[in-house]
């Protein structure tokens, strides 16, 4: 039957469609969960950093050496870094909702050709 | 028993709504069981992880509490490699160097450094008890859920077993 192949050629591709926006889903979670670690991370030093008092020195590892830093540096370089992760999370919790919207859009395309394939096989010939 | 756990609803975290167990079939219950057995191994993760963090930072507070101003000049052994040391005396055991993460080390009075390292334990500690408190809720969860999936089971048996009786 010609109507049931397409049908059942569209279902495929639907549900293909589907697990690729599942993919994505989970690819964009985990990254959210490595840039809220770091944003923790980063939190974690710029609070220590705002402890240390002027004359403590400040080093930062750059490859195998330890080299000396201004504070006040450091701290805006913290900040900065703290203020990029904020604004990269945001986006990927944007792009997040954006992807279950797509996700269950995909869901009822593929289970409205079930149905449409299970109403065809039922009719009889 | 199974009267008051049949009124059970689950309100879970922001963003879901209550979902009373009952209405589930043994299907979706199942894949809701799954659902928390991956949670609950997570939060084992965390804990073993957190408790890793704890121990190392609590190992740092000892062994800078063992080094005071009366190890001045105390000979030491410096490792170079892995395998190798080299002899050494110990100086200005008043200033430490402490990695506080993402690359940053600052230099800090022993005094200062033993307070981070209690700030630290203090902070793991926190967490553990919190991803704690939650494993808990979910373990507790999973155990209503399963005993509403044996009520299932045990209704769908017996009527099985009436169909069984009324057509033989």
């Amino acid at each position: 039957m010609d109507v049931m192949e397409i049908l059942q050629k569209q279902f495929q591709e639907s549900a293909e469609k589907l697990q690729t926006t599942q993919k994505d889903y989970s690819k964009t979670l985990s990254d959210r969960q490595t840039l809220d670690s770091q944003l923790n991370e980063n939190r974690q030093v710029k609070e220590e950093l705002d402890l240390a008092t002027g004359d403590s020195k400040v080093y930062k590892l750059i490859g195998p050496a330890l080299v000396q830093q201004d504070l006040d540096e450091a701290k805006t370089n913290v900040e900065k870094r703290i203020s990029y992760i904020t604004g990269e999370l945001k986006r990927k919790e944007d792009m997040l909702k954006d992807m279950d919207k797509k996700q269950d859009e995909a869901r009822e395309k593929m289970q409205e050709i079930q149905i449409q394939l299970q109403k065809l096989q039922q009719a009889p010939n | 028993m199974a009267a008051v756990k049949s009124q059970s609803s689950l309100t879970q975290q922001s963003g879901m709504q209550a979902v009373d167990l009952t209405k589930l079939n043994l299907m979706q219950l199942t894949q809701f069981k799954q659902g928390l057995d991956t949670d609950l191994q997570f939060y084992q993760e965390s804990l073993q992880n957190l408790k890793l963090a704890q121990s190392k930072f609590q190992e740092s507070g000892d062994s800078l509490s063992r080094m005071n101003s009366d190890s001045e000049g105390a000979n030491v052994l410096v490792p170079l490699t892995g395998s190798m040391y080299v002899p050494g005396k110990l100086t200005n055991p008043g200033k430490v160097v402490v990695d506080i993460g993402t690359g940053y080390y600052v230099e800090k009075s022993s005094k200062d450094a033993q307070d981070y390292f209690n700030r630290k334990v203090k902070y793991v500690t926190e967490n553990m008890e919190r991803v704690q408190a939650i494993g808990n809720e979910k373990a507790k969860i999973r155990e209503l859920v399963m005993d509403v999936m044996q009520d299932k089971l045990k209704a769908q048996f017996s009527q099985q077993a009436d169909a069984a009786a009324k057509s033989s």
